[in-house]
């Protein structure tokens, strides 16, 4: 504004010069064709040099390093999409295998009782078996002890009595002895 | 003749702002082309012009290839002074240029920046007080080419051309049928309107920096000329009196212009993108047709 001010002042001072058609060094409008053509010159030459050397390696470094950070956004983004879905992918499959882990587990204890159970079961019966046959053993064991003691006694009973009838007897003899002394031991031993 | 000298005997401090011829040639083609009936072949404006132009040229391509290094990043990122040019260009490619120019921003963004920067370098060449001393050696250079009407006329015919070059290029009848934005039988007084429109865009791209150069020069100027006027009124001790104030303002008025230098080389650029992408962007007009249509 005061600029503007000031100039029309001076244009103001040095209009009546310029009215009195001294226009030589006090004419602020001086100047004519030549100035123009030389200031076309000049303004396209630089124009055209800077626009080779200057302009062209500064557009061309400005546009590259633009679609540069442009493809490292680009790629930051698509790479943190990436990792964000792997993530998710990585959290899934590890829940995953949490059930899975905690499923096999469950799987193995219930599979550890079974077969204890089974275990247990096939030892009582082996055990109960082994009583069984011991049993068994036992009581032919016994049976056939009996059996001799019934056949020892019978035989030294003839024995006695052979001695104190004095009498031989024949093995007919012998037999129904024997035969009639261990029933009779037997119906005692009932008794 | 020292500048104060000088400064004195003409009695007016346009004088140390204007051209100054050194070399012309007769030729009369009449006002506004050679009011003077000769042709400018070399003047203290053209010659600091030139250096803008050189120092551009020469200096600028070397700065802006410094990179961090040659990889494949390390080639990407700037170092050094290029990454003060760099970050300006990039600044006006997406602040400035892309707004307007939409997706033709790279099609034109060399003109914008050659603009920008050689409007920059001649303002801020502009500044250095070579004029003052130039006098010494028995010559006149130094100057600002941008307080010269002829100079900012000849870069907004410029701006001018490449708006209906490339109005017509890529827009074809879409821009002629800018310069009639109603019903046809309002043509005969739309289409004048824009024309005279299109004519003050570009009569105010070239006075506004003419005007805002030449002012900060001649205000510097006759604060200087209020030294010798004292001096010579006063004595020696009236001029040195008044030397203090006056030079800490224009101190201070040279800051400002530092500023205006970047500023106006700024407004230039930005209303020159912004006019060029007057002319060549169109789809807005035709989503808005689109809109109506459905």
């Amino acid at each position: 504004m005061t600029k503007t001010l000031v100039t029309a002042l001076v244009l103001g001072m040095t209009a009546p010069v310029l009215a009195s058609g001294d226009g030589g060094g006090s004419n602020p409008f001086a100047g004519d064709i030549g100035n123009a053509l030389w200031t076309l010159i000049i303004f396209v030459l630089v124009l055209v040099v800077l626009g080779k050397f200057a302009w062209g390696p500064i557009l061309d470094a400005l546009q590259k390093r633009e679609q540069f950070i442009h493809d490292s956004l680009s790629e930051a983004k698509s790479a943190r999409e990436s990792a964000e879905a792997a993530m998710s992918e990585h959290t899934a499959q590890l829940e995953k295998a949490k059930a899975e882990a905690t499923a096999i587990v469950e799987e193995g204890r219930r599979d550890a009782e079974v077969v204890r159970a089974k275990i247990e079961q096939d030892a009582k019966a082996e055990a109960d078996k082994l009583i069984e046959r011991a049993r068994r053993e036992i009581s032919l064991a016994t049976e056939a002890a009996v059996g001799e003691i019934y056949s020892l006694s019978g035989k030294l009973a003839t024995d006695v009595a052979s001695r104190v009838i004095g009498k031989e007897l024949t093995g007919a003899d012998h037999e129904r002895l024997l035969g009639e002394a261990i029933n009779d031991f037997k119906a005692v031993q009932r008794n | 003749m020292g500048f104060g000298q000088s400064l004195l005997a003409s009695g007016s401090p346009v004088d140390h702002v204007v051209q100054h011829q050194l070399w012309t040639m007769p030729l009369d083609l009449g006002f506004p082309f050679t009011p003077k009936g000769e042709i400018t072949l070399l003047s203290d404006q053209l010659v600091m012009m030139m250096v803008a132009g050189f120092l551009l040229v020469v200096v600028l391509p070397g700065l802006i290839r410094k990179r961090r290094g040659s990889d494949e990043i390390g080639c990407l990122v700037p170092s050094g002074f290029a990454n003060f040019i760099e970050s300006i260009c990039q600044y006006l490619r997406k602040e400035v240029a892309e707004p307007s120019l939409q997706e033709h921003t790279d099609r034109f963004i060399k003109y914008i920046w050659s603009v920008f920067f050689f409007v920059l370098t001649i303002n801020l060449l502009g500044l250095l007080p070579i004029a003052a001393i130039s006098p010494f050696f028995g010559t006149h250079i130094g100057g600002t080419s941008t307080g010269n009407i002829y100079v900012t006329t000849t870069l907004a015919l410029l701006t001018m051309f490449m708006m209906v070059a490339n109005g017509l290029r890529l827009g074809g009848m879409h821009y002629i049928a800018h310069f009639c934005p109603g019903p046809l039988w309002l043509a005969p007084l739309l289409v004048p309107v824009e024309l005279i429109g299109l004519a003050a865009k570009i009569f105010a791209l070239a006075v506004r920096l003419f005007a805002n150069m030449m002012a900060g020069h001649i205000l510097l100027a006759v604060l200087v000329g209020f030294i010798l006027t004292a001096g010579t009124a006063m004595g020696t001790g009236g001029g040195l009196a008044i030397a203090v104030p006056v030079i800490l303002a224009s101190v201070a008025i040279t800051m400002l212009e530092i500023f205006v230098a970047f500023l106006q080389a700024f407004i230039f650029t930005f209303l020159t993108a912004l006019f060029l992408g007057m002319s060549v962007v169109f789809h807005h007009d035709d989503h808005g047709a689109e809109a109506h249509g459905h």
